[in-house]
């Protein structure tokens, strides 16, 4: 187990490092670099020459890197001069939030998806089943901005149930303390990973079903509770631990989508402006961020997978 | 009053179009404390009758009619919440397969508790006490430290011992065991049966064996029942059965089998194939396969009729009763059984302290070697012209690495494989390929190994396509006449794998491997995935194939009678060595090595006599790694002779007779002096 987690951590410190290059050499590929980007692109060559000596952009490319990196690692992620404000400071603000946001739309659609894709195996090509994989295809078809705008649509604009906008305070507490708000951003999401995640269950609630240690359960006279919530459990969601992990990404991209979609003030939103102000270092910053994230939340499906699968942690 | 008593049962499965009548009117009783064996051929439906039982059929399955009744309550007639009381309490089931049948994802301790504190409710760290209790019982090694493991951390053999030992573990009136060790190896296979009897002693519960395997039956039944095609057809008390059969399926079944005295040249084997369940015939089901036929028998269907010996069949003309019936005798034709003079033979392929290692590697990035597992070491081995060489051994002990390394599929680590005098590594690709055209592969799974999008008469052109071999014409011609010779019709060019049962696939199999002409066939597990009645002709066939093409074998099998019946000369591995080579006569009747006479008494046969009778040198233990083996004599964590000499000195390889050598320094049998010129393998 231990051997284990020392290797999928290395492979995780590789893939960042990998990450960290990318940003580097994107921001270094700009037209006229990042001086040209920042300062404009009427500047004068002098005042490029003068904004490059003052931010060690005329050393060797590879000494800015060790700079560049050695700020990463000490959490420093540059400065927006769009915004005239580090990039940190205006994450701290918004990141907490689009973790919030994303966060419980994954949590919500797990508590749906897992109970949802049992019954369902349990009944395989029942009416029921039927109906809930329509369902569920019907959700997997449609871009998260579209199923955002239809729900805005019937429970905002004629319902008048909840507001078509997420709450727009700066603060965290702003967020909680109006859930109403919260939604309809919340449940777009949810439906969204929710139609991935109720497949899945299904199929690999069914495979399990038909293993010989099933039988084997029944043959002791165990009910049919017992079945499924202690034998076939654990084992059908062995998969559905990695599915998370490789979803994180494009639950993240949907999440960047519906924020802007209902004007809902994180990281998303703000990454969207920064692309139409081009605001380079923010955004960098913001993939930078997004990339460690991703690395991290599928380490914590590795761990979660070698936890349930004793095959994997006795190796 | 019978502790169960199964009475006309019929159990259907329903399919997209029509039904499977899977069992069809099955009476069976059993009484308390005894044995009784299940047995026929698959798909006959033993297992739906024992899955009836425990009413755990398959989703689209139901019992149509019948009672099943356990101490006189009918278990048809109870609900599902009270079933759930009867299973893993008054009956425990074992099944085939030990390797799927734990959860992977719970200790062994949870998985037998779990039944403890359902049936006998308490607590759960009592039931752990008693899951210690029944893992001893069952003859687990140090039961308080395993209780934590999980399956995948133990052996096939204790894997099996888990699903007993749960099985058991509420002490049920009646155990079904669906095919107990078919999935294990033939020592550890002994050892779980003499475990099941003795279990079955000391807790004076009944047992229903199920098993295909009519040596299996012969030792531990005290009655036999005999199912064909979803019915019983005769049912009788062991001794009976066997001596005097009366009905015309089990007589075939029984004389389908080789016999490990070598006594029989030729099998009897049952025409035809069983009939489809989802349409059954009318009358006696097994009028199309069976010799003794009539109208009567195609018109109307037999009664099940009991005798004063309580001995009952279903059978209008049975055997050894009717005068004109004669027994199926078998003749050993002179001719055939005459063994081979090997002085006037010349050695076709020479095996010369041939080694073979696969590197064990650890980790999925970064690839470290974890070690080497010797899959073959130092293995030396003549085979010689027309002759068949039979190799055999338990399981991982290098017989498959072997017979691919003679077809040069895998290069030797070290060594030389010799054939004709020539090193078959050291020639240039190209011509390697013209000599690995003499040199041929059957494979063990008829299923797996024809691809199934091409039809049979590509799969057995494709050899000669591939070495260009004729022309258009006569390559169609060709496959008209293997086919032929393998006793298919021409029609079967333009059909596919599929639609042939498992023994015609493997004769496609023989045909394929017959196309380039070879030399040496290497057969690996030729009819294990196959029937009794089914494996007969595909033996005959293999013996009548090297009578017509001067055909060389190297037959590997784990089934001791099959090798006996095949080979000339028989080798027994273990764990890569070669410990034993010998004439049939010299290994099944006079045996060197200690391994050998444990391995042959492991074997069951079907005569209950001897199987009753029989003092058995169980061999304990499990096969040691092939990646640590124990040194100086690999068999000495295992042996009974074995002395300290043993674990110091590997034992050399040591001539018993002109033919017989073996490797043990305490053999069985006395080494005699072999006069100079014959000693020369
Ligand atoms: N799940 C299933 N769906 C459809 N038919 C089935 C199913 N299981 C078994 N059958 C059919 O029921 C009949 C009896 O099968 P059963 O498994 O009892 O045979 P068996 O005697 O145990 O054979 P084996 O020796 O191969 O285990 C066969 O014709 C088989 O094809
Ligand atoms: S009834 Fe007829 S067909 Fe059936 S087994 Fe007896 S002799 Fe053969
Ligand atoms: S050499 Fe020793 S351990 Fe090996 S088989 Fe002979 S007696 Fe047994
Ligand atoms: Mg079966």
């Amino acid at each position: 187990m231990i051997a284990f987690l020392v290797k999928r951590v290395g492979q995780s410190v590789i893939v960042l490092i990998g990450v960290s290059i990318i940003a580097f050499i994107l921001e270094h590929l700009l037209p006229g670099g990042p001086a040209k980007a920042i300062l404009g692109g009427r500047a004068s060559p002098f005042q490029i020459a003068a904004f490059n000596h003052a931010n060690g952009l005329d050393k060797p490319i590879w000494e800015q890197y060790f700079v560049y990196t050695g700020n990463l690692l000490h959490g420093n992620l540059g400065r927006s001069y769009k915004l005239n404000q580090t990039v940190n400071s205006v994450l701290a603000t918004d990141l907490p939030k689009s973790i919030i946001l994303v966060g419980s739309a994954l949590i919500l659609s797990l508590i749906i998806a897992i109970p949802v894709g049992i019954f369902q195996a349990v009944r395989r090509n029942g009416i029921y089943d039927y109906a809930a994989t329509s369902v569920s295809f019907l959700l997997y078809s449609m871009p998260s901005f579209w199923l955002g705008i239809i729900l805005i649509l019937a429970f905002a604009v004629n319902l008048h149930i909840f507001p078509s906008e997420a709450p727009q305070g700066q603060t965290i507490g702003a967020i909680i303390t109006n859930p109403r708000a919260m939604f309809l951003p919340v449940i777009t999401l949810t439906l969204v990973s929710y139609a991935s995640f109720t497949r899945y269950m299904r199929s690999s609630a069914i495979e399990a079903l038909a293993q010989d240690w099933i039988r084997t359960a029944k043959a002791k006279g165990l009910s049919q509770r017992v079945i499924l919530f202690k034998h076939m459990l654990r084992n059908a969601l062995i998969p559905i631990a990695t599915l998370v992990g490789l979803s994180l990404p494009s639950l993240i991209t949907a999440g960047v989508v519906t924020e802007s979609v209902f004007n809902f003030p994180g990281t998303g939103f703000r990454f969207i402006n920064a692309a139409n102000t081009e605001d380079y270092p923010l955004l960098l910053g913001i993939i930078i961020v997004i990339g460690v994230m991703t690395v991290v939340g599928n380490l914590l499906a590795d761990i979660t997978y070698a936890v349930l699968d004793p095959r994997v942690r006795y190796r | 009053m019978p502790l169960l008593e199964i009475d006309d049962l019929y159990t259907n499965i329903r399919l997209k179009q029509g039904e499977v009548k899977a069992v069809g009117g099955v009476s069976i009783s059993i009484n308390a404390g005894e044995t009784v064996g299940l047995v026929g051929e698959s798909g006959c439906g033993k297992t739906m009758t024992g899955m009836s039982i425990m009413r755990l059929l398959p989703a689209s399955g139901y019992i149509a009619s019948g009672k099943v009744k356990l101490d006189g309550r009918d278990l048809v007639a109870i609900s599902e919440e009270e079933m759930r009381a009867v299973r893993g309490n008054d009956i425990g089931m074992i099944f085939q397969d030990p390797m799927t049948s734990l959860n992977p994802c719970l200790t062994i301790g949870s998985q037998i508790a779990e039944a403890v504190a359902l049936h006998r409710k308490v607590k759960k760290a009592k039931a752990m006490e008693r899951a210690i209790e029944v893992l001893n019982l069952v003859g687990m090694p140090k039961p308080q430290e395993r209780i934590n493991d999980y399956p995948h951390q133990l052996s096939g053999g204790l894997r099996q011992r888990v699903m007993i030992a749960m099985a058991l573990s509420c002490e049920p009136k009646l155990l079904i065991a669906d095919e107990p060790t078919t999935a294990l190896d033939v020592t550890i296979q002994a050892q779980i049966l003499e475990l099941l009897d003795s279990l079955k002693d000391q807790l004076g519960m009944a047992m229903l064996l199920i098993t295909h395997d009519m040596g299996v039956i012969a030792g531990r039944a005290d009655r036999v029942v005999v199912m064909y095609a979803g019915k019983v057809v005769e049912q009788a008390s062991t001794e009976e059965i066997f001596a005097s059969t009366n009905h015309p399926y089990t007589e075939a079944l029984l004389a389908s089998i080789p016999k490990m005295d070598g006594s029989v040249a030729r099998l009897y084997s049952i025409p035809g194939i069983p009939p489809d369940l989802s349409n059954p015939p009318t009358g006696c089901r097994f009028a199309d396969r069976c010799r003794l036929a009539s109208d009567q028998c195609r018109d109307n269907e037999p009664p099940l009729v009991t005798n004063d010996q309580n001995h009952s069949f279903a059978c209008f003309h049975p055997v050894g009763i009717e005068a004109n019936h004669v027994k199926i005798t078998l003749k050993v034709e002179a001719e055939e059984i005459q063994r081979i003079e090997h002085a006037d033979r010349k050695p076709l392929m020479v095996l010369e302290h041939v080694s073979k290692e696969f590197d064990i590697t650890k980790g999925a990035i970064l690839q470290r070697k974890a070690g080497t597992l010797k899959a073959v070491s130092d293995l030396s081995l003549t085979i010689y012209d027309g002759e068949t060489i039979g190799i055999v051994g338990e399981s991982g002990c290098g017989k498959s690495t072997t017979g691919s390394m003679m077809v040069a599929l895998e290069k030797p680590t070290s060594g030389k494989v010799l054939f004709n005098g020539e090193d078959l590594f050291g020639h240039k690709p190209k011509e390697l390929r013209l000599i690995r055209s003499n040199l041929q592969l059957m494979f063990q799974d008829p299923y797996a190994s024809l691809d199934p999008r091409m039809s049979v008469g590509t799969i057995i052109r494709e050899p000669l396509d591939i070495n260009k071999i004729g022309t258009s014409q006569e390559r169609e011609k060709k496959v008209i006449s293997l086919l032929s010779e393998v006793g298919l019709s021409s029609r079967a060019v333009e059909r596919y794998p599929h639609e042939f049962s498992g023994g015609q696939r493997q004769r496609i199999g023989l045909a394929r491997a017959l196309a380039l002409n070879p030399k040496l066939i290497v057969a690996d597990e030729p009819v294990s995935a196959l029937d009794v009645s089914i494996r007969s002709q595909v033996l005959n066939l293999m013996k009548d194939l090297q009578r017509t093409h001067g055909l060389t074998y190297v037959v590997i099998s784990h089934d001791l009678s099959v090798v006996r019946f095949l080979a000339d000369r028989i080798g027994v591995m273990y764990l890569g060595k070669l410990v034993e080579i010998g004439t049939g006569y010299d290994i099944y009747e006079n045996p060197a090595h200690p391994y050998t006479a444990a391995l042959l008494s492991a074997v069951p046969e079907p005569e209950p006599e001897r199987e009753k009778t029989k003092v058995r040198k169980i061999i304990k233990g499990e096969l040691p790694s092939a990646i640590n083996p124990p040194s100086g004599c690999r068999f000495r964590t295992r042996c009974e002779r074995a002395t300290d000499l043993c674990a110091k000195e590997e034992p050399p390889m040591t001539s018993f007779g002109a033919l017989h050598q073996a490797a043990c320094h305490f053999p069985l049998i006395s080494k005699v002096e072999i006069r100079t010129g014959a000693a020369a393998f």
